[in-house]
């Protein structure tokens, strides 16, 4: 009887501790501090952090960071599911436009304060990068600090040096942008059939609108969101023209391969091959494209009415938990991670992102010789001309998702820009009105 | 998946079948009951007790809990990452509103489709299986080899197969003259592609199946058919079909409570839910909205209301199953 009262006792106290790991945190030995950290990532970001939280474990000593890495696919879930099981990790990876919810809920910390106690200079730091991590409980972009950059990503556009050579064309100025006027005639002028056999064989762009319509709304004076951001703005004639001039360039003008496919996995291989003259490039496809058999370069997005280039520059953060028993620690392995010049050498080296500490950027940009030799592209994105997805400020992507998922027909040439504009505004306006009402009761 | 699922409801099953087996124990030493030895019974029932009580926690700890906690989540405004707020039942009222919830609902049952052709498509082939010719382990280890396979790899692999441009698919169709569509990107033809991928995915399953089903027919039934003179289909719709309908039942209720919970061929095939969310399933749209969107009580909502689904098509055909004279055991 005791025996099996013993054993009973043990099962609940067993099934208890099952339950309780769920919510508390693992303290571990009580005289080394543990901190985790939990991030997404290719073999190069691994190596890179590897190395500096070794260094950062060296220093601190008592100090044990452990590791905690997922697919990129699994990553959000994981998550979430962390943050609703209540067992946040200490640092970990956050998309910049979920900072304001994040915050909302209580869930990220306010890192101001230890970001200026800790020894090291926020102005080291890319500008852009660091402001899209501050929110005021209102408005992204300024107020406290809640993040650092882990990286950020512009998205440049890229072009086929050799391609523009063999035609005869002069390669495009990389301090004066495109019109669109210039830019539909050097598309046509590209778009060729080199062989002779009596088929186009090469072709100017293949955009994915998702990624780039962005570049092409924005730089005609039109935008998807308003700047208060409760209403959204699509259905303007400048947005029109702009749709209209991305959809042509595939259904009237045919410098696009086969008008019936916007997917950018055709495109990419495309480009990769050769056939085409003009494609986006992030600094994570350079060690892709350093294989090449031709040489590209980058130049600015071709700009429409307000006369000015725009690109998508987005970028992920580094964040501390709320209920982190380590604060200061936690904020400083944030910085390490952020700043720690050695990890950002490795990931300059793999060719996988552009150093977020700007004068060893600029020091990178400086060197013309190495493909790309328009490096600065990248950093006059950042610095001037980048924009920050149309979702970053909102609750959620919803409203825009449901123009992405609509846009098929407007792409393939069988609806105007116009039409479609007007059809799906109101959808798109309802969507957001949820997630502006959502986030005012989360708050 | 779904025979997972279903190894999971025999678990409680015979879980529950236990129950009447210590029953009977208990009715052994009662016979004998004023001798009150029972002490050393006693132990080892409350032991029994214990192993029962194993299954039982986890039953309760990883199935109720979850299901009524999300069950409660569907009453609020829930986003997944902070308090809930009873709203009563304004996620069903907007449910019933939304346009993507009628749309990846009718893309589920759409590609259920899919069900009907591979269990016919299975049944022949076993049958051609079973005449006893040379290759037969050989075709049946083929047949088998997608149903062991990583259900994402198969997606991958699949969506390369499909590819407009590059696709084996459309490479294929040229060599026959026709131009090939980019499959998963037209709406008219991502929900059959994805159909055909399941089918081929699901069929060496079902076939092993209806396999082992035909081959446990009694001879005598075919020896003494064959003297009364039938001839091969009526054989087959007199014999064969009758004896395999058990298992005919349970293959169409696990694929269809499978069916309605499609999700890794959707969001790995078309990350996006397709062209206009013609390829959406109900159960990715859920995913979408709970994890995605910060609509974690929405998602509740839908996933409840296709707890309902699945559970009154299956009542039904399980009310339908026994009217027949053949039943699952």
């Amino acid at each position: 009887m005791k025996k099996l009262n013993l054993l009973l006792s043990i099962l609940l106290v067993a099934s208890m501790v099952l339950l309780g790991a769920c919510s508390s945190k693992s303290s571990g030995n009580s005289d080394e501090k543990e901190i985790t950290f939990m991030f997404r990532g290719g073999e190069d970001e691994k190596t890179a952090y590897t190395a500096a939280i070794k260094k950062f474990e060296e220093q601190h000593e008592g100090v044990k960071v452990k590791i905690i890495n997922t697919d990129a696919d699994q990553y959000s879930t994981k998550l979430s599911a962390a943050v609703s099981g209540g067992n946040v990790p200490d640092v970990f990876y956050l998309d910049s436009g979920s900072i304001a919810n994040y915050v909302d809920n209580g869930i990220i910390r306010d890192i101001t304060e230890d970001v200026e106690k800790a020894d090291f200079d926020l102005n080291s730091l890319w500008q852009f990068g660091v402001d899209i991590y501050r929110y005021d409980g209102d408005t992204s972009g300024k107020g406290a600090l809640y993040g650092l950059p882990k990286d950020v990503g512009p998205f440049a556009l890229g072009y086929n040096k050799d391609m523009f050579e063999k035609a005869g064309i002069p390669i495009p100025d990389k301090d004066k942008a495109y019109t669109w006027d210039e830019f539909l005639k050097v598309s046509q002028d590209l778009t060729q059939d080199t062989d002779g056999d009596g088929e186009v064989d090469q072709w100017a762009s293949g955009f994915n609108a998702t990624w780039s319509l962005q570049s092409f709304a924005y730089s005609n004076g039109a935008s998807f969101l308003n700047e208060a951001g409760d209403k959204v703005t699509v259905d303007t004639p400048e947005f029109a023209k702009s749709l209209q001039f991305f959809s042509d360039l595939s259904n009237k003008y045919n410098t696009t391969p086969n008008s019936s496919q916007a997917e950018t996995l055709d495109t990419y291989q495309r480009w990769m091959n050769g056939e085409l003259a003009f494609f986006p490039v992030g600094p994570w496809d350079m060690s892709t494209y350093a294989k090449l058999d031709f040489e590209y370069d980058l130049m600015p997005w071709p700009s429409g009415d307000a006369g000015k280039s725009v690109a998508y520059v987005g970028s992920l953060g580094l964040v501390v938990s709320e209920m982190t028993q380590y604060p200061e620690l936690a904020t400083e392995l944030a910085i390490y991670l952020s700043a720690d010049e050695e990890a950002q050498q490795t990931l300059l080296d793999a060719q996988v992102q552009i150093p977020n500490l700007v004068d060893m950027a600029e020091e990178w940009a400086s060197d013309t010789e190495s493909v790309p030799s328009n490096k600065q592209e990248f950093l006059d994105i950042v610095q001037d001309y980048g924009v920050p997805y149309p979702t970053f400020a909102t609750y959620n992507s919803q409203w825009l998702d449901e123009f992405w998922t609509n846009i098929t027909p407007v792409v393939q040439g069988k609806k105007t820009a116009e039409e479609y504009l007007k059809e799906i505004q109101p959808k798109m306006q309802k969507l957001l009105d949820e997630a502006n009402e959502q986030a005012k009761m989360s708050k | 998946m779904a025979s997972h699922r279903c190894l999971l409801l025999k678990g409680v099953k015979s879980m529950s079948g236990i129950n009447p087996v210590v029953g009977t124990k208990d009715v052994k030493p009662k016979k004998p009951k004023k001798q009150k030895s029972s002490a050393l019974y006693k132990q080892e029932h409350r032991v029994a007790f214990l192993f029962v009580l194993a299954p039982v926690i986890g039953f309760l700890l990883f199935s109720v809990y979850p299901f009524a906690y999300s069950i409660y989540a569907s009453f609020t405004d829930w986003n997944g990452l902070n308090r809930m707020n009873f709203i009563g039942l304004d996620n069903f009222v907007k449910l019933f509103q939304d346009p993507y919830f009628y749309q990846t609902l009718y893309n589920t049952v759409f590609y259920m489709i899919g069900i009907p052709i591979g269990l016919g498509l299975a049944l022949l082939l076993a049958i051609a299986l079973n005449r006893g010719l040379r290759g037969t382990t050989f075709f049946r280890t083929v047949y088998y080899i997608p149903v062991i396979s990583s259900l994402a790899a198969i997606s991958i692999m699949w969506a390369w197969a499909y590819n407009g441009d590059f696709g084996l698919v459309n490479q294929v169709l040229e060599v026959f003259g026709i131009k090939g569509p980019n499959w998963l990107e037209n709406k008219a033809t991502v929900k059959p592609a994805i159909i055909l991928m399941a089918v081929w995915k699901g069929l060496g399953y079902s076939m092993l199946l209806y396999l082992a089903a035909i081959q446990s027919v009694s001879k005598s039934f075919y020896e003494a058919a064959d003297l009364d003179g039938a001839n091969s289909y009526q054989k087959f719709l007199n014999i064969t079909w009758p004896m395999v309908k058990p298992v005919t039942f349970f293959l169409v209720i696990t694929n269809i409570i499978g069916g309605f919970q499609i999700f890794t061929e959707i969001n790995i095939m078309t990350p996006t839910g397709g062209p206009e969310y013609s390829a959406a399933s109900i159960v990715w749209y859920v995913w979408q909205k709970a994890f995605k969107y910060y609509q974690m009580g929405y998602g509740s909502a839908m996933s409840l209301i296709l707890f309902v689904f699945i559970f009154i098509v299956t009542v039904i055909q399980f009310y339908l199953n026994r009217k027949s004279d053949y039943s699952l055991d």
